[in-house]
């Protein structure tokens, strides 16, 4: 059998932001959001990615579909390069790769009806106009459980687990393939939390999308994910299927965020890891292993040589000089 | 029928009619007192303006040396100045000029200044930080004497000083606009309509200038008033509407030779300029309150 081709294939990418100070805006650092991270989403497939806040996972997604243009590394969207795109073939990419923001309460424009909303992306492709076009917003309202006469309405009249599939109605109208969900509940409510996490999960089983989950909550990404990335300060430092990253974590900090997890029973009495200090600046990230100044396993390596992503099972890889590598 | 039948049932009836922002701001401004005596000071200058002919019988502009500088009587309420011409008449029949004045040196202003603002904020950059430095420069400058340089080069006349104080409100329009998109551009939807392709043009036509209209419209009320005071100024010096045009300031200009002996000639164009810059200045107020909706949720 020949083994699938990746629909997304990121290499090594980094995306470094300048920090300027003074009159003249001299460059005197970076912050390293990406660090150089490889990942590869196969269709119809859900890679989780997870990791802290300001760990680099949203500038990851962003910077994926172009939306920021990258310090380095390749990005392969079904076999094409995407930072090579010119301005045709980049607006075509658009049609198939989306992304769904966060809050619901920022990414829609107060001044335009919801119809207006999902149709402009529509019309500005040329694929459907005038009465086309309200079919086509209606259609799509319906399956994101919304209804049709929504179409007039305004954001400021809706909830915000309505204004997410609003949002998740505008993303899917152009039918794309692959989607970056950046956070897409973290801002809601726990009690509509699970409806859009349905509904997600009931619009790739009847689009085949592929999805690119980025979250920091665990037990959503256990709960759709089919392979996790763990990220820390711009880094991936563990990458597995699901089952396997749940069942036996490797990394330190991929067994620390677990054990943080809270469990539904309570009388399992879990292990936990506590980690101590912050996250250190990613300006300015330790040397060595980024991890090793929180890290309660690590040893005198750590602090001077940088891990690198290591395959440790037949599908797992982590970045630990404590792991030992699979031949 | 079951309760959630019914409210299914109201759900689905034809969209009744809401309110948009814009009714929320007007039900504000009405609840404000000195707003709506500046709303009703400017319609009456509107007013004035278009119906001078049938407001006075006397006409501003035909002089009569053998009635000059009269006191008020009930021939010429507010007197003759010193060709005889009656100085209602030209009070009335000026509020054309300053009316038009301030209208349309703003539009001038704003023609320029928003789109020099709204595409030195969206891209940001070396582009941004050159029109910057020039704005500087302007502001930098009084309003009025740009608006002097600018007659003095285009030649006096009404139409120069339309367009001298038009250009000198473009770099506040400029620093105004460049700030509200500099805020706007950050909001989730701008990066949504990025991610679905939507070309930038369309991003500020569409999603950004929407979104900044609050500012301008409040800058404008203010910039009217101050560009009627700056043409009143230009027409004080000598630099605005040409004799025997009514224009407030060259009235108060050449009347304040006669200050002694016939005041009425500076008083009552003097008290026209105020009551008209007022009335934009309380309406200004009252909108900058009504478009701020921390403001507005408290009442």
């Amino acid at each position: 059998m020949v083994a699938p081709q990746p629909m997304l294939e990121v290499e090594d990418l980094k995306k470094y932001f300048p920090i300027k100070t003074g009159v003249l805006s001299r460059v005197v650092g970076h912050v390293k959001a990406v660090d150089g991270i490889s990942m590869r989403v196969y269709p119809g497939e859900t890679y989780g990615l997870v990791g802290e806040s300001g760990c680099g996972k949203s500038t990851a997604g962003l910077t994926i579909l172009r939306m920021l243009n990258p310090t380095g590394g390749k990005v392969f969207y079904k076999g094409k390069d995407v930072y090579a795109m010119g301005k045709e073939e980049l607006r075509n990419l658009r049609k198939e790769m989306q992304i769904i923001f966060q809050d619901p309460f920022s990414s829609l424009n107060p001044r335009m009806t919801i119809g207006e909303a999902i149709g402009e992306a529509l019309e500005v492709h040329g694929i459907a106009r005038g009465k086309e076009r309200r079919e086509k917003v209606e259609e799509i309202l319906k399956v994101c459980g919304l209804d049709t006469y929504h179409y007039r309405r305004y954001p400021h009249e809706f909830s915000g687990g309505q204004r997410q599939r609003v949002v998740i109605a505008r993303a899917l109208v152009l039918e794309p393939q692959f989607i970056v969900a950046d956070e897409p509940i973290s801002a809601l409510d726990v009690s509509i939390q699970s409806q859009i996490i349905n509904l997600l999960e009931e619009l790739q089983g009847k689009f085949g999308l592929t999805f690119l989950f980025i979250s920091h909550d665990l037990s959503v990404v256990k709960h759709m994910a089919d392979r996790v990335g763990v990220m820390y300060l711009g880094r991936i430092v563990e990458d597995a299927p699901k089952k396997e990253f749940y069942a036996s974590p490797l990394h330190p900090y991929s067994q620390a965020l677990l054990s943080a997890v809270p469990s539904m029973l309570p009388s399992v009495k879990k292990e936990r890891v506590i980690l101590t200090g912050d996250v250190p600046s990613p300006s300015n990230p330790p040397q060595g292993c980024t991890f090793h100044t929180r890290c309660p396993r690590a040893i005198e390596i750590c602090s001077h040589e940088v891990p690198h992503l290591k395959k440790v099972g037949p599908d797992h890889f982590a970045s630990c000089h404590l792991v030992r590598e699979l031949r | 029928m079951s309760a959630k039948n019914k409210a299914d049932e109201i759900c689905k009836l034809p969209t009744p009619k809401r309110d948009t922002e814009w009714t929320l701001v007007w039900r504000h401004l009405r609840r404000n007192r000195l707003a709506m005596a500046g709303l009703i000071v400017l319609v009456l200058f509107l007013l004035i303006a278009i119906f001078a002919p049938l407001l006075t019988p006397h006409d501003p502009v035909i002089t009569n040396l053998g009635n000059a500088l009269a006191k008020p009587s009930s021939e010429h309420l507010l007197g003759t100045d010193w060709l005889g011409r009656d100085n209602l008449a030209r009070i009335l029949y000026g509020s054309r000029i300053s009316l038009a004045i301030g209208l349309i040196s703003v539009t001038i202003g704003m023609l320029i200044g928003v789109p020099i603002g709204a595409l030195s904020g969206f891209y940001g950059g070396k582009f941004d930080l050159f029109i910057q430095r020039i704005i500087d420069i302007l502001i930098a400058f009084p309003g009025i004497l740009l608006a002097i340089v600018v007659v003095t080069v285009l030649g006096v006349g009404v139409e120069n000083v339309m367009i001298a104080v038009g250009i000198a409100s473009v770099p506040i329009y400029t620093r105004l606009v460049r700030g509200s998109v500099l805020a706007v551009k950050e909001q989730g939807y701008v990066a949504a309509a990025k991610a679905l392709g939507i070309g930038d043009f369309r991003i500020i036509i569409r999603h950004i200038m929407p979104n900044c209209l609050g500012p301008i419209i409040v800058q404008s009320t203010f910039q009217i008033a101050t560009a009627i005071l700056w043409a009143a100024g230009l027409g004080f010096l000598g630099l605005g509407a040409q004799p025997p045009d009514p224009e407030w300031g060259a009235m108060l200009s050449k009347g304040r030779e006669y200050i002694r002996t016939a005041h009425h000639l500076t008083t009552y164009p003097g008290l026209a300029i105020l009551f008209m810059v007022l009335g934009f200045n309380l309406i200004g107020d009252g909108m900058r309150d009504a478009l701020d909706p921390r403001s507005r949720k408290h009442r």
